[in-house]
């Protein structure tokens, strides 16, 4: 069990000593039980600092938003950030490291371990508690407990811990300046990759007839690439809006300037949106689960990159966030890949 | 007109209106953990604490086709109007906060400018009303914007839920039909039910809430704080992703575009669909520059059309308390917090 | 009466410059026959394909999308076929995945000298669509 009070004075030293900026972490949210995602730059905002099952939040996205920020002013950073780190989310620090999104010594990471347990999915949450929103919950070990309009109500925590959280085999940031907790590498609460193959059990008929019904409630809200630290690029693909009009742009450039998808939320559009970003994560989502959970209308967007993520490993030998230094899946091969499905 | 309705008799006044009166009924139902408007046959059960989409999608879809072009190369092109296709909704379950949420929505379309889509939608949509007589989710705050667990603003009816049965209290005339036609079902309201409803509404009234402490005064606030540089520590966490103005029961930006289906001859559609000021480009200007680029200026603007431009167009706060953009929120960013703060710091 | 039109399967075939698109043009010029309901695009390599343009082929309409390239140590870029080898197989998996028939997304590997390949690749991925049907699950509706 990590002591809460371990990462408050690790910050502290962190900031008083000023070795680090600022520290990335996790605050206790103004709204009922989740904790939500602060960054203190005082030592005395230290003792803000939470560590529950509600930190969900892959932080490695702040460090995004902190690089476009001082990119933008044009400005460098004189001193690393500090952040909070959880497995997967010191994987995904890796992996933009990998891609040359900052460097190593600008980041100061304090590794937390999830040891036995794992966060809440807010999914699972829903159904138990009939979509009733809970105001305060308790974290005891195996039992977790939650306060709604209708009484308490105590769950198995691992019946409403989170998928991922189930299936993980690195609740350990490998990567890291300092860490707490014990090393559980290895645990296995699920078997990795439970979800996708209970999904995958199913033929072809019942897998389209899944994924249309979860297309179609897809309202394009683009959280899922909101949340993920991977979705960087400063334009999407499908958003193509970069387009300067200027007074010699013709009314035929315009009305042809590229457009893989359409405004509007139908299912071609969605499928096509959802697809691509499939694509462009392969080799590069650790399976966080922030996509699936932030989704409002609950699509499990976790098995698409899930697929991809099995198929990095099994197919290829890849595997996402392992080290710095590594190669991309996509723009990396193998003289042994397969290649019995081409003619 | 006041009546009763016996809770076993609510599948039948479906029923019947989905016969009789030609009505497409929709009601709360819970799929996946989500609790949405679907269409129901027969079976409505008023059990939901409240839905994920608010009811504004049945006035104002998410996608409008305006009309249809079509050209073929050396000729004009020709433009077909597309109307419409509003069929009589009665949509069941709809709670007060978002009954006043309707009242800001018909403003906003029909007060300068009388928009012929919504509006075609409108008149046939019908809001059947749930009173929230039960304790209230942890993020509502509707008494603190004006608004009331009980309210029937914006509803044509609105039912009250005594146990084994409902009070139904027809606010218009369209209510009063929606009742007419299973007239048989319901029952004259005697001095126990009325006295009845008055105590769950009083019940209702007394149950404590978040609050805004001074919606009142936030416009002046709101104004005062137009440039402070709290907005961007409040929206530190924010990461742009437009749940809450996707799910909130009043915004209502939109976009227009034309979508192109076919080259030769060159056919498409021009469309409006929703639009999101908390997405990045929302501002952004043709030659590259964008006036709200960071995300408290995005999180100033959403909060301000809520507390303070609204107000200052319409005479009313657009915010009526239904909690959405706080309980969705995937960091905790909330708006009753942030209000809060805002005149706390203007003092 | 009339005559009901056997349905045809629409083809979008991405072909690289260098090996398979002129393996597709020697199968003209040597007046080989074969089914016409492949849309040739010709792209500089069949690395350079990317799962953006396959799934625009099939939002448009496509009933079935072929990728073709150079033979794996021929490619004119060196590693391009190899890139394409390993991201397409990711494709064909994700499409297979959400339910889309096995059989609409194809690769080959056609020389320029393979006309007589080309032209099989294309008779067999006919064949293998039509009982298929026309591609509807993510073809955009039209309004």
């Amino acid at each position: 069990m990590i002591n809460i009070q371990d990462i408050r004075d690790t910050a502290k030293d962190l900031l008083a000593k000023g070795e680090v900026r600022g520290v990335i972490g996790w605050k206790a949210g103004t709204r009922g039980m989740d904790a939500e995602p602060v960054v203190i730059t005082a030592p005395e905002q230290a003792d803000e600092l939470v560590w529950d099952p509600t930190c969900y939040h892959n932080l490695a996205l702040y460090l995004v938003e902190d690089r476009k920020f001082l990119a933008h002013a044009r400005k460098n950073a004189d001193k690393p950030i500090g952040i909070v780190a959880k497995g997967c989310d010191a994987r995904a620090i890796v992996v933009l490291m990998q891609e040359n999104y900052f460097k190593r010594e600008d980041v100061y990471i304090i590794g937390v371990s999830c040891e036995n347990t794992g966060v809440v999915a807010e999914h699972k949450l829903a159904r138990q508690l009939s979509g009733f929103a809970a105001s305060a919950a308790a974290f005891a070990g195996d039992e977790f407990s939650f306060t709604t309009a209708k009484g308490e109500k105590k769950v198995p925590a691992r019946e409403v811990m989170a998928d991922r959280c189930l299936e993980c085999r690195n609740p350990f940031p490998k990567e890291h300046n300092a860490t707490l907790g014990e090393d559980k590498t290895g645990r296995t609460l699920a078997a990795p990759f439970a979800a996708l193959a209970k999904f995958e059990a199913q033929g072809g008929g019942e897998r389209w007839d899944f994924w249309e019904r979860q297309f179609d409630r897809c309202i394009r809200c683009f959280a899922c690439r909101s949340v993920c630290p991977m979705c960087y690029c400063d334009e999407c693909v499908v958003d193509s809006i970069e387009m300067k009009v200027l007074p010699d742009t013709t009314a035929e450039e315009k009305a042809n300037r590229i457009r893989w998808i359409e405004r509007s939320a139908d299912r071609s559009e969605n499928i096509t949106y959802h697809m691509t970003r499939a694509m462009h994560l392969a080799g590069r989502c650790v399976d966080c689960g922030e996509c699936e959970r932030v989704c409002p209308v609950n699509i499990p967007l976790r098995l698409l990159n899930n697929k991809m993520e099995r198929e990095a490993r099994e197919r290829f030998g890849y595997e996402p966030g392992a080290s710095i230094g590594g190669p991309s899946l996509v723009a990396s091969f193998r003289d042994d890949d397969p290649g019995d499905f081409i003619r | 007109m006041e009546k009763t309705l016996d809770k076993a008799r609510l599948n039948d006044w479906v029923a019947a209106l989905g016969k009789t009166g030609n009505w497409e009924v929709h009601a709360p139902a819970l799929e996946d953990g989500v609790w949405t408007y679907q269409p129901v046959e027969s079976e409505v059960s008023l059990d939901h604490p409240n839905t994920k989409q608010p009811p504004k999608g049945f006035a104002f879809p998410q996608k409008e086709i305006f009309f249809s072009f079509e050209q073929i190369k050396g000729e004009p092109a020709r433009l077909t109007e597309v109307k419409p296709q509003a069929p009589q909704c009665a949509v069941f379950g709809v709670r007060p906060c978002d009954g006043r949420g309707t009242v800001r929505m018909d403003r906003v379309f029909t007060d300068h400018v009388a928009d012929p889509y919504y509006n075609a939608r409108r008149k046939n949509v019908a809001y059947v009303g749930l009173a929230c007589n039960v304790t209230p989710a942890p993020t509502c705050f509707c008494k603190s914007v004006g608004g009331s667990p009980v309210s029937s603003e914006g509803l044509d009816i609105l039912l009250t839920d005594l146990g084994d049965k409902y009070f139904a209290q027809a606010v218009t005339k369209t209510g009063e039909a929606l009742m007419a036609a299973a007239d048989k079902l319901f029952a004259k309201v005697s001095p126990a039910d009325k006295k009845s409803v008055d105590k769950a509404h009083a019940d209702a009234l007394a149950q404590p809430q978040r609050a805004v402490k001074d919606a009142a005064g936030a416009p002046a606030k709101l104004k005062a704080a137009f440039d402070s540089p709290l907005w961007e520590e409040m929206a530190r966490a924010c990461i742009g992703c437009g749940i809450c103005t996707f799910l909130c029961p009043t915004c209502h930006c939109f976009d227009i575009n034309d979508e192109v289906t076919g080259s030769t001859p060159l056919k498409g559609n021009r469309v409006r669909t929703w639009d999101n000021c908390q997405f990045p480009d929302f501002t952004m200007h043709s030659s590259g520059h964008n006036p709200r680029e960071n995300t408290g200026a995005r999180l100033r603007q959403r909060v301000s059309h809520k507390f303070r431009y609204f107000h200052e167009n319409f005479g009313m706060l657009q915010c009526t308390g239904c909690g959405r953009c706080v309980s969705e929120c995937p960091v905790g960013i909330d708006i009753v917090a942030v209000v809060n703060k805002v005149a706390e710091h203007v003092g | 009466m009339s005559e009901q039109q056997a349905y045809e399967p629409k083809i979008v075939a991405f072909l690289c410059k260098w090996c398979s698109s002129a393996g597709s043009d020697l199968a003209g010029v040597s007046r080989i026959q074969y089914p016409a309901n492949a849309t040739p695009i010709t792209v500089p390599c069949s690395g350079s394909v990317s799962p953006m343009y396959i799934l625009s082929a099939f939002k448009k309409g496509a009933d079935g999308v072929l990728v073709s390239g150079c033979h794996i140590g021929d490619c004119h870029y060196m590693e391009g076929n190899f890139l394409a080898r390993r991201k397409l197989h990711l494709v064909k998996e994700l499409l297979g995945f959400i339910g889309v028939e096995e059989n609409r997304f194809r690769m080959s590997w056609v020389s320029a000298a393979e006309g007589g390949k080309y032209a099989q690749v294309v008779k067999d991925f006919v064949e293998d669509l039509r009982p298929l049907g026309p591609q509807e699950k993510l073809k955009a509706q039209r309004t």
